[in-house]
């Protein structure tokens, strides 16, 4: 019996990684298009945006099979409404923004899979409280349970300081991880063909990549990135000790910390 | 109904990983028949919520611990059963209505239960159409959650824990967060389902006063562990949580105890004591606060009309009135941090005292060192990880000497335990902490909104030898509460608010005696003019 | 008086809460796909009329109903900055024969390989294909802001798959927490003040904090008083269908990742990857169907399904058929 479940594991591991793998692709279609014909760039980013969705519903399923109890469930709930509000505070000013300190230090605590729901379940919540639901929203949950489920596996030191050091870097990486995938989806949908920043189809790797960081440099999505990555560390540095006492404290009382070589 | 043998709690120590040594509840054999109606009363933190826990599972599945013993229901041995496993059997519903619901409507709430047990959808609809009805609700079936009233609400909960067709209800203090007279109906309503559906109702409660008269029985967590269960008139003889009507039993040296007010009220017409007018050791001095014509408009809705009031040196002050009569906003607006539409608060100068500041003027930080408030939910204030840093926050935002506030806390609360996690502590802990913070500043007038809000008897008597101890520096104190005995314990002046109006404005022993609408327990039993609380009887 | 009458029942019909919400999603789906794969602006025009017009005809009176101005904004939004995109990031690639006229370029190189050239020609063909290329998007955006302002959001978490139960349930009990909890970081952030202490980001720790410290003592509230009433049953579920679902999401997972991977190559047919990623896609709803067999629960109040929703379902198909063989090109 365990080793079938250990099997069942094995698969369900492969999967995760590789559904994660392929929904970086998905982000990433015009840097790997190797198709010159416009007409199929438009048929692939059709595909893209519909594919997507399954791909999310897909890894929740696996991640929900691994047994939410009550008490995640409360927890996950309480959290992606804390989220949610103070992300909905936080919109509007340029370059704040305030979901990502919570996702990552959740994540940390209560492990990956906790935080693949955690981050997309937030920009779900929010997304529906502030009527911002379009073909967009499945690449946000996407990008954000990555966040999540990268910063679960993230190395637990010994020693609170090293633990917040930890997070910050990955605060950074992360920051700019979801605004370059982010963008990356965005690319094709605002710059279309033809322009000097669009993507070539079937051009190399390189090319199209250069293209994209052009892109990025000249619309500001670096900035709006930097700002992502400066407001994220500062929370998490200024919020990160007493959070991650308040999560822990909350992980013991309902007996669901983040097991050893998860 | 239910039968517990050598039922026995003990929480691990955090450190050895072993059971303490002091365990929550020790050998404890209580048997419970079918249509009981059972009141389990004791003081704060021995074990009330942790034995009816005990009976569904929660403890110890939701709270760790180690539970031995065994534990029989409807006749079978459910020891060991997860909540989820005892679901048909027992319903529970905890102190917080609103924080319990999933459902975004009253009638997706109460299907919730049967749904999750896989109940067939024509049978949910009927136990929702009686249970509804039993609990006086169909009309509400189709109502959101949140448009509904407390006691609305703590009907709906009573109704979801109900809504499989359990037998037996456990309640852990459903009437904290309600009115005095939605607190009744829900408490009439728990006796109708023990005595006319033959239900095992359970019932953890603090404010006890007006509930032993209703009951079957009484278990009596004794907070060493032990359980008794008598008849009502037979459990208390512990003054940790007696109610005024208890106290004033065990002092007359009646026997049985009376219970119900109008037994007590016979006894006394019988043969009432002697007792003495209130005494105050000090006269008021001066006045430290005064506001004129203050006003506070929320859009269209006025939450308080112009008002005017004084606040003198070494008095304390009660401001009473129904939930909604603008108590809070007053207090806010008395502040300064809250909004305000018209008038002024004008404070006396510490230096030159025949002069007169008004509160507009100054920034945020002189006016919270001269007057200051504790809001209704004090914890609201700490958000450090142990009372030491709390404590050192707090002296050096005051500028202080280092350790003033630890001083202060230790002079209203005794020590506590420095590196505790504030969250840690209880109800009365957490205010005595906000309370020391918030002196630090030096407020000569301070305002507490709801302080008594989870605190039991004792508690409630510290808190009131606290306010004493500002009376006597000089400090003026206007307490928001509607708690009729604690103001009775505390306030030399009552103030009433209506509608956003201080309707009136009275010395205590009229506020609150007897014909008065706020009359206190003690005034309500013994009917004698100017006779309002325990310590003023005189005893031969 | 009697047409009157006629089309009142007829709108009552079709009323938003009356269909199911799948059907609407499945409409905007249809939409979404239609617009996606055409370059005809008449069949774009068209899409985004027939939204409108279900729109304005099936709404009622709900919050989520008046979200379609925002959609509206955000396709002309998109529409704009596709043209203005063309005008400033102008391709200096051959010289077009249709220019309609000439800013001064600029060009200027950012150390990346080839030079960004701004403005410069514009020629009428590029201008077009822009607007075209925008309307697609803002058809897509507005076909899902039908089913945005015509569902339920709340009907959708509930008719979720069993195998999504728990985690539909930790969003929508998020859902229902949101106004509370945005009320108690209003309370908190005002008895902050009474504490005094800094302003701004550095006050945030002061107010989440407090709120969170809150909310996971409510959540665990929360979690005692589901988990009392039978939430967390688990019906017997055999090792074979673990096993099986688990194989069934891999090979589900395995096959779109595959799909992607020729419909990006060069080689391959755009077919076949197509046929794989549909392949996929009943591989997923296997998977879901699979893992949400274990479940015990029952449903009181499930939607139902009015004959009206078939019209739905055979607009959707039409829309979905002429979109696949190619009578939208």
């Amino acid at each position: 019996m365990a080793r079938e479940f250990f099997v069942a594991k094995m698969i369900s591991r492969l999967s995760i990684c590789l559904a994660a793998l392929s929904s970086v692709l998905v982000f990433c279609w015009p840097l790997f298009l190797g198709r010159a014909n416009a007409n199929e760039s438009q048929v692939a980013q059709t595909v893209f945006i519909l594919l997507m969705p399954l791909l999310l519903i897909l890894l929740l399923v696996e991640f929900a099979t691994g047994e939410i109890g009550s008490k995640q469930l409360a927890i996950l709930g309480v959290l992606i409404a804390l989220n949610a509000v103070i992300r909905l505070l936080g919109a509007g000013t340029a370059g704040i923004e305030t979901a990502f300190f919570l996702i990552i230090i959740g994540a940390y605590v209560f492990g990956s899979s906790f935080g693949f729901i955690l981050g997309s379940g937030s920009l779900f919540v929010s997304a529906l409280l502030s009527g911002g639901v379009g073909p967009w929203l499945p690449f946000q949950m996407m990008a954000a349970g990555l966040v999540g489920l990268g910063a679960g596996t993230l190395w637990r030191a010994r020693g609170r300081l090293a633990q917040i050091a930890i997070l910050i870097a990955y605060a950074i990486v992360a920051a700019f991880f979801y605004g370059a995938l982010m963008t990356m989806w965005n690319w094709p949908f605002l710059a279309g063909l033809g322009t000097t920043l669009s993507f070539v189809p079937g051009a190399s790797i390189v090319s199209n990549l250069q293209r994209f960081i052009q892109y990025e440099i000249l619309t500001g999505g670096l900035l709006w990135d930097l700002g992502r990555a400066i407001t994220t560390s500062a929370l998490i540095a200024l919020t990160a000790p007493a959070l991650l006492t308040s999560l822990r404290r909350a992980a013991n009382r309902a007996g669901i910390a983040r097991r050893k070589g998860e | 109904m239910i039968k517990t043998k050598d039922l026995t709690l003990a929480y691990l120590d955090a450190e050895s990983k072993l059971a303490t040594e002091n365990p929550v509840l020790s050998r404890v054999n209580v048997q419970l028949d079918a249509g009981e109606f059972v009141l389990v009363c004791g003081p704060t933190g021995s074990g009330k919520s942790s034995l009816l826990k005990a009976l569904n599972g929660l403890v110890p599945h939701f709270t760790g611990g180690i539970l031995t013993g065994e534990l029989w229901l409807d006749g079978k041995d459910m020891t060991g059963s997860q909540p989820h496993d005892l679901a048909e059997l027992v319903g529970y519903v905890n102190q917080q209505p609103e924080g319990s619901f999933v459902a975004d409507t009253v009638i997706d709430e109460i299907a919730y239960g049967p749904e999750q047990l896989g109940i067939d959808p024509a049978l949910i609809a009927s136990r929702i159409d009686e249970v509804a009805e039993r609990l006086g609700i169909t009309n509400l079936l189709e109502l959101p959650l949140a448009s509904l009233s407390g006691g609305q609400q703590q009907r709906v909960a009573i109704a979801a824990a109900l809504a499989s067709g359990q037998k037996i209800l456990l309640l852990d203090e459903p009437t904290s967060a309600l009115d005095i007279v939605s607190a009744r109906e829900v408490v009439a309503l728990l006796r109708d389902l023990a005595h006319q559906h033959g239900m095992t109702v359970l019932l953890a409660e603090h404010r006890i006063g007006r509930v032993v008269g209703e009951v079957d029985s009484v278990l009596v967590v004794h907070g060493d562990g032990s359980v008794t269960k008598s008849a009502p008139s037979a459990a208390f003889n512990d003054d940790r949580f007696a109610p005024p009507i208890i106290e004033l039993g065990l002092a007359m040296g009646w026997n049985p105890l009376p219970v119900a007010m109008k037994d007590a009220a016979a006894l006394w017409a019988a043969s009432p004591a002697d007792f003495a007018p209130i005494v105050r050791d000090s006269k008021p001095g001066d006045v430290l606060l005064r506001a004129t014509d203050l006003a506070v408009r929320y859009g269209a809705t006025n939450a308080v009309l112009p008002t005017s009031l004084e606040i003198h040196s070494g008095e304390i002050v009660a401001l009473m009135g129904e939930n909604g009569s603008g108590k809070t906003s007053l207090l806010w607006a008395l502040q300064g941090l809250g909004d305000v539409s018209g008038g002024v608060v004008e404070i006396k100068n510490h230096q030159s005292p025949s002069t007169w500041s008004d509160t507009k003027k100054l920034n945020n930080l002189a006016r919270l060192a001269a007057i200051n408030m504790v809001p209704q939910r004090a914890a609201d204030l700490l958000f450090l990880n142990t009372v030491s840093e709390e404590l050192a926050e707090s002296d050096r935002f005051a500028s202080v000497q280092e350790g003033t506030t630890g001083a202060l806390l230790s002079a209203i609360a005794g020590r506590l335990n420095p590196s505790a996690h504030p969250r840690d502590l209880s109800a009365g802990q957490q205010l005595a902490l906000v309370l020391a913070v918030q002196l630090a500043k030096g407020a000569q007038v301070l305002l507490l909104d709801e302080p008594t809000r989870g605190l039991d008897y004792s508690s409630k008597r510290k808190l009131a030898k606290q306010l004493q101890i500002l009376r006597e520096q000089g400090r003026g104190v206007l307490v928001a509460s509607h708690d009729i005995e604690f103001v009775a314990m505390v306030a030399d002046r009552v103030l009433v608010m209506q509608a956003g109006q201080i309707a009136e404005s009275a010395p205590l022993e009229i506020a609150l005696g007897c014909g008065a609408q706020l009359a206190s327990q003690l005034a309500e039993i013994s009917n004698a003019p100017q006779l309002i609380t325990i310590s003023q009887l005189v005893m031969r | 008086m009697g047409e009157k009458m006629h089309r009142l029942g007829f709108r009552r019909v079709f009323s938003a809460s009356k269909i199911h919400t799948g059907s609407w999603w499945l409409l905007a789906l249809c939409l979404a796909i239609a617009s996606g794969l055409t370059r005809n602006a008449f069949v774009l025009l068209a899409v985004i009329a027939f939204a409108l017009a279900v729109i304005k005809f099936c709404r009622e009176n709900a919050p989520w109903s008046r979200s379609i101005s925002f959609y509206l904004r955000l396709g002309a939004f998109v529409i704009a900055v596709r043209l203005v995109f063309r005008l400033v990031f102008n391709f200096a690639g051959s010289a077009p024969n249709d220019v309609l006229f000439t800013l001064p370029s600029v060009s200027l190189s950012l150390g990346l390989g080839n030079q960004v050239v701004l403005f410069g020609d514009v020629s009428a063909s590029s201008m077009l294909a822009a607007l075209i290329d925008g309307l697609r998007l803002s058809a897509i955006i507005i076909a899902i802001g039908l089913a945005n302002s015509l569902a339920n959001p709340r009907k959708l978490l509930k008719s979720t798959p069993s195998a999504l139960y728990e985690i539909a349930t930790a969003l929508s009990v998020a859902i229902n927490l949101a106004p509370q909890l945005i009320a108690s970081l209003q309370r908190v952030r005002r008895a902050r003040g009474l504490r005094g202490g800094s302003s701004g980001l550095g006050s945030l720790r002061g107010i989440v904090i407090p709120v969170l410290e809150d909310t996971i003592e409510q959540s665990l509230q929360l979690a005692a008083s589901m988990d009392a009433r039978g939430f967390g049953r688990k019906g017997e579920r055999g090792r074979g269908e673990i096993l099986s679902a688990r194989l069934a999401g891999f090979s589900a997972v395995a096959l779109s990742g595959i799909g992607v991977y020729l419909l990006l190559a060069v080689t391959g047919s755009s077919a076949l990857a197509l046929g794989l990623l549909v392949g996929a896609l009943g591989l997923g709803a296997f998977t879901v169907k699979l893992s949400s067999l274990r479940k015990t629960r029952s449903k009181f109040r499930r939607e139902l399904w009015l004959p009206a929703n078939w019209v739905i379902v055979a607009i959707s198909a039409a829309v979905l058929g002429c979109a696949l063989t190619g009578r939208f090109a």
